[in-house]
């Protein structure tokens, strides 16, 4: 569990996005239609878009402040990043990808070979592993994707609708893999999806987003 | 790793075969040392011979770096490391003496040349300066009477006789004397203006000489010198053998005379 | 096929490898950061670049022997230190980058340019450098354009004819390179000998052109 502000103002083409959050929840879920800025928003806290003013933290850190001007690289916020996509690296394998963030690591992450095998075995990427990410169905991409995102002990772990591109069935066999991270790893979690069943079954606490702007009371399902 | 599709192979062995090529030689860095002349190209066939007769008599091999004299120059001037230059004219030798480049007291008349004109092999035999004027050449190659030397001289021979306005609507420049023979030789034109050593290598037929002392105000000289730079004894010694009986012999056997001062 | 000849090509072929294989890395970076970055002077940075592409070679080469005569500063500084360049073969390697340069950093540019930025993004969210992403992920993803880029750099490199003869002469043995070698020979009377390498320089520029065109058709 970890607290996580946000105070974020963004401008884009279609509205300008206005966050205020701040919360202490284990997952955060984000709710709302399709373009209502959760994927700026998730961008925005993991460094990939500079808000035009704003704040956002994470437990004590500061990761960016218009006030005091900081505006942390990303790859200093450790921040995990599973996009809607997957966006799993085309020139590495499977193994290559979860292995990606670890790699070449300057301070070497305690434990890693631990957390290595057991995200393998949490998300059952046993049979993956020398795969060629081009052949792995949609499913089994965004379960890579999500070890990769973890394998650097990120302090939250952003997910944009890990679940758009799978059907119901696989969904369901989906699902309780996020349980289990939120269960055996204790990593918080933001989760962004547009479906009102994955929201009761996941979040504590739900932001809901339409057209850039928090709307109705912030509340627990 | 997947296997390789057909075209990988084949873009494998090309590269391999490449690699092959560029090894298979001896190191650039072992490249020959010798004397690097720069020679005009109406006198480099000359100068081929007369580098083996060099080589033969002293060991040591000459390095023959040819092009238009203009360019030529202009290399000296911006510091080349050329030991003698042989200049088709004079006027590109004073652009090295101006740029302080000659080694002093070094320069030298050493070859005169002698304007000729050309025609293809199935033009009539005589030909003069009446003949080009008539309605039968409507077509004359020369070289640019700016830069290329047989142009400055064919320009200044023409404007001596009275005759330069009359043929310029005639008259197609080319860059290189070598273009002024390809041009003739293939019939494109009816007649063109060359040195008579350049004449003698090509197909085209030599169909009149203006002899020096007919024309003795062309005073076609084709001047040679020293350049300033580290190889100076050697250029030296390269320049008074072009000088010699043997250098002279293979210049008169291809038409080129020699000064008397 | 005389010894002659076939020294000649492969004289050509070294320093056309030599000098794609030196272009390569600045012309790496100079499609990094054109593709990627945008400064105030960009515009300048793009025009400099692609500035032997618009110049004839000879200016070029004009410029070179300037740039590495007695009368240049750069000139001055390498005769101090007794580095030989005009008229050696280091001066053909130098006007082969100078003329191939652009044609590889455009090629370079427009690999990277296809490659999604968002790939870049989620690596920085895993923690690696700007460097390293450009190693591990853009430079791989945009290999197709930089291996063409090369190939084009390099066939450009085997037929630098104006550029060359300026600056490094043409000197047998020493910078004659194929192109030089078709024109001194036409130039002093042996057109059999020109031919022989204009069938070579064919070749080359025949095999490179295909190499070129299968890798635009392979699909990964």
């Amino acid at each position: 569990m970890i607290a996580l502000t946000i105070d974020v103002t963004l401008r884009q083409q279609a509205f300008e996005l206005h966050v205020r959050e701040s919360s202490a929840v284990e997952v955060l879920g984000v709710f709302g239609p399709s373009g209502s800025g959760k994927t700026s928003l998730l961008e925005a806290i993991a460094g990939i878009r500079t808000p035009d003013a704003g704040e956002v933290r994470v437990g004590d850190r500061v990761l960016f402040s218009s006030a005091s001007r900081i505006n942390l690289p990303a790859r200093e916020r450790h921040i995990g990043y599973v996009p809607q996509d997957a966006l799993l690296f085309p020139n590495l394998d499977v193994a290559g990808n979860i292995d990606y963030g670890v790699r070449h690591s300057r301070r070497a992450l305690p434990g890693m070979p631990q957390l290595r095998s057991t995200l393998i075995e949490i998300l059952d990427l046993g049979p993956l592993l020398v795969r060629r990410v081009q052949k792995l169905s949609g499913g089994e991409k965004q379960r890579v994707a999500i070890a990769r995102a973890l394998m650097t002990q990120p302090a939250v772990l952003l997910l944009d609708e890990p679940l758009a591109g799978v059907d119901r069935a696989r969904r369901d066999r989906i699902l309780p893999y996020v349980l289990r991270i939120r269960r055996d790893l204790h990593v918080p979690l933001v989760y962004v999806t547009h479906d009102e069943a994955e929201l009761n079954a996941i979040a504590d606490r739900v932001l809901h987003l339409e057209g850039g702007r928090v709307v109705g009371p912030a509340a627990a399902p | 790793m997947t296997t390789s599709s057909p075209a990988t192979k084949i873009v494998n062995w090309l590269a391999a075969g490449l690699a092959g090529l560029a090894l298979s030689a001896p190191p650039v860095a072992a490249q020959p040392p010798g004397l690097v002349v720069s020679v005009a190209a109406s006198m480099h066939a000359a100068l081929e011979e007369i580098a083996v007769l060099y080589r033969a008599a002293t060991g040591v091999t000459v390095a023959l770096n040819t092009g238009s004299s203009n360019t030529l120059a202009r290399q000296i001037v911006e510091g080349a490391r050329a030991s003698v230059f042989l200049s088709a004219d004079e006027l590109q030798m004073d652009m090295v003496e101006q740029a302080g480049r000659l080694v002093a007291g070094t320069r030298t008349r050493l070859l005169t040349n002698q304007l000729a004109i050309v025609a293809p092999s199935d033009a009539p035999a005589t030909f003069s300066l009446a003949a080009l004027l008539e309605g039968r050449v409507t077509r004359l190659a020369m070289g640019e009477t700016a830069s290329v030397p047989a142009g400055v001289y064919g320009r200044r021979w023409l404007e001596h006789e009275g005759a330069w306005s009359r043929l310029q609507p005639k008259m197609i420049p080319f860059p290189t004397v070598r273009a002024v023979l390809s041009a003739v030789e293939a019939g494109r034109v009816d007649a063109g203006i060359v040195y008579v050593t350049d004449a003698r290598d090509s197909s085209a037929r030599l169909v009149a000489t203006l002899s020096t002392k007919e024309h003795a105000y062309l005073n076609i000289v084709q001047p040679a010198a020293v350049i300033v730079g580290p190889a100076e004894a050697e250029g030296r010694q390269f320049l008074r053998f072009l000088q010699g009986p043997a250098a002279r012999a293979v210049f008169a056997r291809r038409g080129f005379g020699h000064s008397e001062r | 096929m005389s010894a002659e000849t076939w020294a000649i090509a492969q004289f050509t072929v070294q320093m056309a490898l030599l000098a794609t294989a030196l272009t390569l890395p600045l012309a790496i970076a100079a499609g990094w950061v054109l593709a990627r970055h945008s400064f105030p002077g960009k515009a300048l940075v793009e025009t400099v670049v692609s500035l032997p592409l618009v110049l004839p070679p000879v200016a070029t080469g004009l410029l070179l022997l300037w740039l590495f005569g007695r009368r240049s500063p750069v000139g001055q500084a390498l005769d101090a230190l007794g580095i030989e360049v005009v008229f050696t073969w280091k001066a053909v390697v130098i006007a082969m980058m100078v003329v191939s340069f652009p044609l590889v950093a455009r090629s370079v540019r427009s690999g990277i340019e296809q490659v999604d930025r968002r790939y870049e993004d989620l690596a920085a969210t895993l923690g690696a450098t700007p460097f390293r992403i450009l190693r591990t992920i853009t430079l791989p993803l945009a290999s197709r354009g930089i291996v063409a880029g090369a190939i084009l750099g390099f066939s450009r490199a085997l037929g630098e004819f104006g550029a060359t003869i300026m600056v490094a002469g043409a000197i047998p043995g020493r910078t004659q390179t194929l192109a030089v070698g078709i024109y001194t020979f036409v130039e002093t009377g042996r057109e059999e000998a020109a031919w022989g390498l204009l069938l070579l320089s064919a070749l080359l520029a025949f095999g490179a052109i295909y190499v070129s065109n299968r890798l635009v058709e392979v699909r990964a």
